[in-house]
């Protein structure tokens, strides 16, 4: 109840800081494993950006943009991993990798996938290029089942 | 517009946005499925106004599962101005008193206005964003532009920095914009297409419907404040 109302409380008395200070700023890596733990897929960016998206698309994407808006809800869950590091935040990330792996939606996966790990690859600018650090990386964990894999 | 009127607007564009939202869940998981499919529901009983002071209340008990099944807010700012409105028209809802009704939607208001302009704020006292280094860091390395043909604003950072300041001069000089109902009615109509611009670029479709959930109670307020004055 307590922890309820903290989570309830930042929307009733908001601070409306909105892009106050641009801070470094997170994407999304995952690796693909067989079953001796063999990397098959190198890191490759979740669900990376198209490179165009037409302006009739974007008018469509006022009604219906779930796949956008769940990218950005993963981006808080990267950044609550970070802040204030909690299961959930990584096992929210964890079931949307698996189920595009699964769904097969991404492409080109080598056949003998067995498990999968993430990380976490936040981008800042220093001067005038841009630096990146990874802050996090994950435990290995099977497709198929949701249970941990320690190696 | 009569405090009825403005609470019955926010409920039906509440509703849709609402209903929008609970759509793009449906492909989620079952569990999500649970939350959604009810919320959907609810949220077209609100549009219609069948027993809207129940379906309210059912909406903020929802509202407060997905707190915790997300644990915090889905979609960062949208869900928590969803929440504000929901918590404002639960009150107005279930007060038989027409001063709490009106006290509740006055506090929406105020905080609708202090959504622009403590944005502007601290967009003003950032030297980054005067200098228009923060929207080119926007666009050239945050996870906000929908593609990434769009980094290529970073090609204009004077268009930035004119849009910078734009965007800090309107939020902070919104309030202003109560002096008359027409200022407060282009004030909206350019606020609103700002949030539209942003759903377009950004992706935040939700922040447009749920903001233009609240403007009723503005409308409400303007009128109110300034036609007893």
């Amino acid at each position: 109840m307590k922890y309820d109302i903290t989570l309830l409380l930042p929307a009733l008395i908001p601070s409306w800081n909105f892009f106050d200070v641009i801070v470094p700023s997170p994407r999304i890596q995952f690796s693909l494993l067989n079953k001796e733990n063999k990397v098959v897929k190198d890191w490759s960016e979740f669900r990376p950006r198209p490179t165009h998206v037409s302006v009739w698309k974007m008018l469509g994407r006022m009604f219906w943009n779930p796949d956008w808006n769940e990218s950005l809800y993963l981006m808080s869950c990267a950044e609550r991993l970070i802040d204030y590091p909690t299961q959930h935040s990584e096992d929210e990330i964890f079931r949307r990798i698996k189920a595009d792996v699964v769904e097969n939606k991404e492409n080109n996966f080598p056949v003998d996938i067995a498990k999968v790990k993430f990380r976490l690859v936040f981008i800042r600018r220093e001067g005038k290029q841009l630096k990146e650090e990874v802050r996090f990386e994950s435990q290995v964990r099977s497709i198929i089942n949701e249970y941990v894999d320690d190696d | 517009m009569t405090i009825e009127l403005a609470i019955r607007l926010t409920e039906i564009i509440m509703g849709f946005a609402f209903a929008q939202q609970s759509l793009e869940h449906l492909r989620s998981s079952s569990d999500d499925r649970m939350i959604f499919i009810p919320r959907l529901l609810l949220s077209v009983l609100l549009v219609v106004g069948f027993y809207s002071v129940w379906v309210i209340g059912l909406l903020m008990i929802l509202g407060l599962v997905m707190l915790n099944r997300y644990q915090g807010p889905y979609n960062g700012g949208a869900d928590r101005m969803s929440l504000l409105i929901l918590f404002c028209l639960c009150i107005a809802s279930f007060s038989p008193d027409k001063n709490w009704q009106e006290l509740t939607f006055g506090y929406l208001s105020v905080q609708l206005i202090l959504s622009y302009f403590i944005s502007g704020w601290v967009k003003l006292v950032n030297p980054q964003w005067r200098n228009g280094q923060a929207l080119l860091d926007v666009f050239r390395f945050s996870a906000y532009p929908v593609s990434e043909s769009l980094r290529g604003w970073v090609k204009y950072p004077r268009v930035l920095l004119f849009v910078s300041w734009a965007i800090i001069s309107f939020e902070l000089i919104f309030p202003l914009a109560l002096l008359s109902s027409t200022s407060l009615m282009i004030a909206l109509l350019i606020a609103a297409c700002f949030h539209l611009s942003n759903a377009f670029i950004f992706g935040l479709n939700r922040f447009f419907w749920i903001w233009i959930a609240a403007y009723p109670s503005i409308l409400w307020f303007q009128q109110r404040i300034f036609v007893t004055i």
